[in-house]
């Protein structure tokens, strides 16, 4: 999964992004308004952390423009403003969620995983897919109820596959939500960590669909 | 101080400290004053013309008289012909002559019946004019004009001739011409006194607009006086404005700070609990983990605290200003619409029943402050439902909300302390914990209060009493 954060302070961005990487999300950094727009507009976040007291343009502004220009992706705003007048605003912005600083780290975790649950289209907070389970609230995966350890890189995978069960993902879509933005992309390492996955959850669960992509299927 | 004025302007009315009594109350004693003088004046002028135009006809009678005697045969006094004047032969008409010799009545006129007239006896020099009042007959007062005439055949014992005429005769035109006179300007004065008050009422209309303005501005329908006015209540209407503006962008400025001062602390608040989470989750129960603990804790209370005074702020900042005016069913709707969202997960069922001009009488930020922290308590305990509603208090000018929720209710003795500042209801629930402390504080600073009841829907309602915002009269 991957997250686009929207902060102009740079040590929180930093910290955000330390924390939402070690939960296995590739995560973007923008410092101010005008990049956070382009990038959210530009590129394929799964979820989006956005402050509002922004650089060149506010974060009510960014959020308004994307959602007139039809981008979806679920947006939690991040504040100091925390009047309920404030969260108002930002929900009737377009905003999904809203968390007022200071705020804790799990309570926003726990936020961003169910915004993208929800946003892909899932009520409950566990995902399974025939024996492999994953809790978005823990972000734990387990195959007939025993935890598997899983890379940062594998998670990712596995994550957005299960998100989209049933549905086909191609190669490019995998690499566009699995890696941030900077990073130096190699459409062979998904083959490699689709190949690991196999080995770990089983090799019937993700099916490869030649000439278009995977798709994670019951059995 | 724009109360007071607006308390000033209301009070133009029909008794002394107005301008339109004033008006109208110099208006009407000029007229009175004006009209009496004019009639006194006119009354004089009159009765001058009518005794002169009185003493005119006597004297043309007189000499009509003096030009018709002559000595008839017998060498006796007589006319040649009659006085024209019908009332010489109508008895005691009111109208007399009189041709006496020295010391006796020769001749007088029919009207005169057997009276005679009783002139005194002074020395009548010869074309000399005479002027007597005497009693006449019938009781009447009479002004008589007599003069001596000598005739050619009798030069050396000359007659007296007199004309006589009632002087109540005058006194009838006069109280006639008085009468009309009085009626006349009576009906003018009423004319002019009603020509006043149209004038007052127009000179005076530019202020009621003014004051329907103002009650417009304390209402809240707009926020500046936008019409014209004449030039001499154009500059009120312009330093009100300044004063409007001046009011709204101090309260502007200051909350832009309270604001900034805010968002700076609580992002670095944010980075310190963070770093001290971190340092209790690597550091166990010893050592640098507690101090982890401990300020996570600390953070979270002066979170609380810059909450609760930022809030606190703004509303004390918006007290007494006048013209606020939120409108309540657009702000439940609103949170209705915020609390789906943000508890999307749970699919409560959340209803708003308000009408549509029900509207409190303060800033939107402090009504949609109340109202979130009430009706997001109601959402976290809620099994199902929530109901937000408004409604006219019994007592008039004041609104009742409430938020009800079906969750498990609060004991009755515990009610009053959940008010208290860090009160939290239950810290397994998230919540800020100073959320019904600061809906029971700003409710008082409008005057109004919280109160914390069994809901009909099986667990807490939250009543909410606040002023509502008037059209004014």
């Amino acid at each position: 999964m991957r997250v686009l954060i929207v902060e102009d302070t740079a040590d929180l961005a930093r910290q955000l992004t330390q924390r939402l990487e070690a939960d296995g999300y590739a995560v973007d950094c923008a410092g101010d308004g005008e990049e956070g727009q382009f990038l959210g507009e530009t590129e394929p976040y799964d979820a989006v952390i956005l402050d509002l007291g922004l650089p060149k343009i506010d974060g009510l502004s960014v959020l308004r423009s994307w959602r007139r220009g039809g981008v979806t992706v679920p947006v939690l705003i991040l504040t100091a403003r925390g009047s309920w007048h404030e969260k108002v605003q930002g929900i009737d912005a377009g905003a999904d969620d809203y968390l007022a600083k200071p705020f804790s780290m799990e309570e926003l975790l726990a936020r961003i995983r169910a915004l993208i649950r929800r946003a892909k289209g899932h009520a409950a907070a566990d995902i399974a897919c025939g024996p492999v389970v994953l809790d978005t609230r823990s972000g734990r995966v387990t195959v007939a109820g025993e935890p598997v350890e899983l890379t940062a890189f594998e998670y990712r995978v596995l994550s957005y596959l299960m998100h989209r069960k049933g549905q086909v993902v191609s190669r490019s879509e995998l690499i566009e939500h699995v890696y941030a933005q900077d990073f130096d992309r190699d459409s062979n390492t998904v083959e490699v960590f689709v190949g690991r996955l196999r080995r770990k959850i089983g090799a019937d669960l993700i099916k490869t669909v030649r000439g278009l992509g995977y798709r994670l299927d019951e059995a | 101080m724009i109360g007071r004025m607006i308390g000033r302007l209301r009070r133009v009315r029909w008794w002394p400290d107005s301008l339109r009594f004033r008006l109208l109350a110099g208006a009407a004693v000029w007229i009175t004053l004006a009209l009496t003088i004019a009639g006194f004046v006119l009354s004089g002028l009159f009765q001058d013309r009518i005794h002169q135009r009185f003493q005119d006809e006597m004297l043309n009678h007189l000499e009509q008289l003096a030009a018709s005697l002559e000595l008839n045969d017998q060498g006796q006094p007589a006319l040649r012909q009659p006085l024209s004047d019908p009332r010489f032969r109508r008895p005691l008409s009111g109208l007399y002559w009189q041709i006496g010799g020295p010391g006796e009545t020769i001749l007088s006129s029919r009207s005169l019946w057997d009276s005679v007239l009783a002139l005194p006896a002074d020395a009548v020099e010869p074309s000399a004019l005479h002027r007597h009042i005497v009693s006449g007959p019938a009781g009447q007062t009479l002004s008589v004009m007599e003069r001596s005439v000598a005739l050619p055949e009798r030069p050396d014992a000359p007659f007296r001739i007199a004309i006589a005429a009632d002087r109540a005769e005058m006194g009838r035109v006069m109280d006639s011409f008085n009468r009309t006179l009085t009626l006349s300007l009576g009906v003018l004065a009423l004319a002019l006194i009603a020509a006043a008050v149209i004038q007052v009422q127009i000179g005076l209309r530019p202020l009621s607009r003014l004051r329907s303005g103002l009650n417009a501005v304390r209402a809240g329908r707009q926020k500046r006086f936008t019409e014209a006015m004449p030039s001499e209540i154009m500059p009120l209407v312009d330093d009100l404005n300044a004063l409007l503006a001046h009011a709204e962008d101090s309260v502007g400025r200051g909350r832009l700070q309270a604001g900034n001062l805010a968002h700076a602390l609580k992002t670095n608040l944010a980075m310190l609990a963070n770093e001290a989470r971190l340092l209790d989750s690597q550091n166990g129960q010893d050592g640098p983990g507690r101090i982890g603990a401990a300020m996570v804790e600390r953070v979270e209370v002066m979170r609380r605290h810059i909450d609760h005074h930022m809030a606190r702020a703004r509303a004390a900042a918006s007290r007494g200003i006048p013209g606020l005016s939120a409108p309540v069913a657009d702000r439940v709707a609103a949170l209705a619409r915020v609390m789906r969202k943000l508890h999307a997960d749970r699919a409560l069922d959340i209803v708003a029943d308000s009408a549509a001009d029900h509207s409190f009488a303060g800033e939107r930020e402090d009504l949609d402050e109340m109202l979130g922290n009430l009706v997001d308590n109601a959402c976290a305990w809620a099994r199902r439902r929530v109901a937000i509603a408004s409604r006219l208090d019994d007592a008039p000018g004041w609104l009742i909300l409430t938020v009800d929720d079906d969750g498990p209710g609060l004991p009755a003795d515990r009610r009053e302390a959940v008010l208290m500042p860090g009160v939290r209801l239950d810290e397994s629930v998230p919540g800020t914990g100073l959320g019904l402390t600061v809906v029971h504080d700003l409710a008082r600073l409008y005057g109004g209060d919280l109160t914390l009841e069994d809901s009909p829907l099986g667990g807490l309602r939250a009543r909410l009493r606040l002023p509502m915002a008037r059209d004014g009269e």
